[in-house]
């Protein structure tokens, strides 16, 4: 896969954004994407299959990738998940070491050189034949939004999702059950988004797996119920793009927190929420069913 | 009244809520109740509202005998813990060397098991929800929200009224504290504080050597005394189960398989001495779920709350009773 430029340098194009980049490179230049990805498809000789995940901004896209990176990592329903590089190990850690102290990480900054990007190779322990490269920046909520907005803002989003075999996209279910339309209009775009970025016809349903993450869940107990019947009544937008334009979508409940309080002082400080303790429930489902959709 | 202090060996032998759950709810039978009240209430398991109210059946006949086999019963479900002293975390960072609050505690009972689906439907079929005398008035106006699935008086995630029959020996869970509060004083028993609580999770007893355990069965994790997250059940046990676990007092899954309520308040401050208040009025809870990812948040002296209002799938309760005076 080495391309030559010019007449002395070989390059090594990212897999994501195509950018040509020094052989030594660990992270693409431009993108800043893990150039393992390209090395391992190279050395093993199969397409990478790039699951990622999208969401707006403080739909808990950080905790969730944290959490579903340490499920992994941990063996979880008979997973095996192993880090390509040092640096896809830091999300996981930043957000189980802030858990654990009862606090919510820090948010995702906008610039796309400070995201983490994770890269796990992930398989089902007794198979071992089904591989997927988790390939997943902690992208900010905001760039997303801005790059939907105006496609090639931020080009890694479109890049990414271009190459992905498989989406989580997540949506604040506690917002949307409180009645705040935000939630539904931002998925919305996210969908039109992918559906321009697929590039499918009019007649053609897109047959990406979409798993549809319906976050903080715990808020509104009649989404684990059933997911499908809250999206339908909540998000119902969202509902009807996707049973318009995509074949293969699914909704899940999820939720990380067990129990949330606030510290409030007497002064102008403000309000911090506090994660009382955690209680994990539908993280690993989605990711999941999409492996099985590969 | 005799106290036994022995630990149950039985064998879990039971397969999960998740592996149960997904495959057909079945609903449990309704029982023929006998028409006595004395016998009723023994066979509810009423069992404090027969021994420590004897005036409320001086005129039943057998009622010295009942009252005997009842002593019995309460002796096999009932486990004494002694006196005690606990600290607990006064802040939510419970760091070493962090501030706590020392408490001594009183002798008390406290059920070797938590009060599973089958014990409380029992409260259900008496019509406790409607006995208002059960509930506090302030919680009067929200009764009519405390229904199950199809709409019927009873925890969150039973249908018709009804508990799923193979889930007979699970703990209860999706109700809130005042369910549980209605159901221990509807036995004619109580909820324990924390204190209480922490005091038998962690068995810092009165002696010469006052080390306080991290866990009911010891200083060391082992996933298979317990049932979180790492135990990798994925649901609820029945109430018996990982009897390795026990405390040395024969009290079963203090740590893990559902959270379970206190009578506490919930307060507590931040390092910077701010209060941590919830949406509504928090009451503790302790020892951890199935569900519980980080082990350390599911020990002895882990301290946690949810809103009293709050029927969540992870939260049951074990009900504690006073010292008989004989």
């Amino acid at each position: 896969m080495p391309i030559a430029v010019g007449n002395t340098s070989v390059y090594t194009p990212c897999l994501i954004c195509n950018t040509g980049n020094p052989p030594q490179a660990v992270q693409c230049k431009k993108c800043y994407a893990p150039m393992a990805l390209v090395h391992e498809a190279v050395a093993q000789g199969r397409a990478p299959q790039v699951v990622s995940i999208v969401g707006d901004a403080n739909a808990g896209k950080t905790v969730y990738l944290g959490f579903l990176l340490d499920m992994l990592s941990q063996r979880a329903n008979q997973f095996e998940a192993v880090p390509r590089g040092a640096y896809s190990v830091n999300l996981q850690q930043t957000v189980i070491s802030h858990m654990a102290y009862r606090m919510f990480p820090p948010k995702t900054p906008m610039e796309a050189d400070q995201w983490n990007w994770a890269y796990y190779q992930v398989c089902k322990r007794a198979k071992h034949t089904k591989w997927v490269d988790l390939v997943m920046p902690d992208m900010a909520g905001e760039a997303i939004a801005a790059e939907i907005a105006s496609p090639t803002t931020f080009q890694v989003v479109q890049s990414l999702l271009g190459r992905s075999v498989g989406l989580l996209l997540l949506v604040d279910a506690a917002l949307a059950g409180n009645g705040s339309a935000q939630p539904d209009f931002f998925a919305l775009k996210a969908m039109s988004y992918l559906d321009s970025v697929l590039g499918g016809g009019r007649d053609t349903k897109i047959a990406l797996p979409i798993a549809i993450v319906l976050t903080k869940a715990d808020y509104v107990p009649e989404c684990f119920d059933d997911p499908a019947r809250f999206a339908a009544a909540n998000l119902n937008r969202l509902w009807n793009m996707c049973d318009t334009r995509f074949s293969r979508v699914k909704f899940f409940a999820c939720s990380v927190v067990g129990s949330l309080a606030y510290a409030v002082g007497t002064g102008d400080e403000g309000v911090t929420p506090v994660p009382l303790h955690t209680a994990l429930r539908g993280v690993l489902e989605p990711f999941e069913w999409i492996v099985n959709q590969l | 009244m005799p106290l036994g202090f022995f630990t149950r060996n039985k064998s879990s032998g039971a397969a999960s809520a998740a592996a149960i759950q997904g495959t057909g709810y079945t609903p449990a039978d309704k029982p023929s109740l006998p028409g006595d009240p004395l016998a009723q209430a023994l066979h509810a398991g009423r069992l404090g509202l027969i021994v420590a109210q004897p005036d409320r059946w001086r005129d039943q006949p057998d009622y010295a005998a009942v009252r005997e086999r009842t002593l019995l019963a309460v002796d096999d479900q009932f486990a004494l813990v002694p006196e005690g002293l606990v600290s607990i975390p006064a802040t939510i960072f419970d760091e070493p060397g962090g501030p706590e609050t020392d408490v001594e505690t009183q002798p008390f009972l406290l059920a070797r098991c938590a009060v599973t689906n089958a014990d409380f439907q029992h409260f259900v079929d008496a019509g406790g929800y409607e006995d208002l005398s059960l509930w506090p008035e302030e919680i009067w106006a929200h009764l009519i929200s405390l229904k199950d699935q199809t709409g019927l008086p009873g925890p969150r995630f039973w249908q018709q009224g009804r508990h799923d029959k193979r889930l007979a020996r699970h703990p209860v869970v999706g109700v809130c504290y005042y369910e549980a509060l209605a159901y221990a004083q509807w036995a004619g028993y109580r909820l324990p504080d924390e204190a209480e609580w922490q005091m038998a999770a962690t068995w810092r007893i009165r002696s010469a050597a006052t080390a306080q355990r991290r866990y009911p069965w010891g200083d060391g994790l082992d996933v298979t005394c317990c049932n979180i997250w790492a135990s990798g059940h994925g649901g609820t046990l029945p109430v018996d189960a990982c009897a390795g676990g026990a405390a040395p007092n024969g009290v079963l899954q203090l740590i893990g398989n559902t959270w379970e309520w206190t009578s506490s308040d919930f307060e507590s401050t931040d390092r910077e001495g701010r209060k941590v208040v919830g949406d509504t009025l928090m009451k503790c809870i302790r020892g951890g779920a199935f569900d519980t990812y980080f082990p350390w948040q599911a020990t002895g002296d882990f301290r946690t709350a949810a809103n009293c209002l709050a029927r969540y799938h992870n939260i049951g309760f074990r009900c504690a009773m006073d010292l008989l005076s004989n």
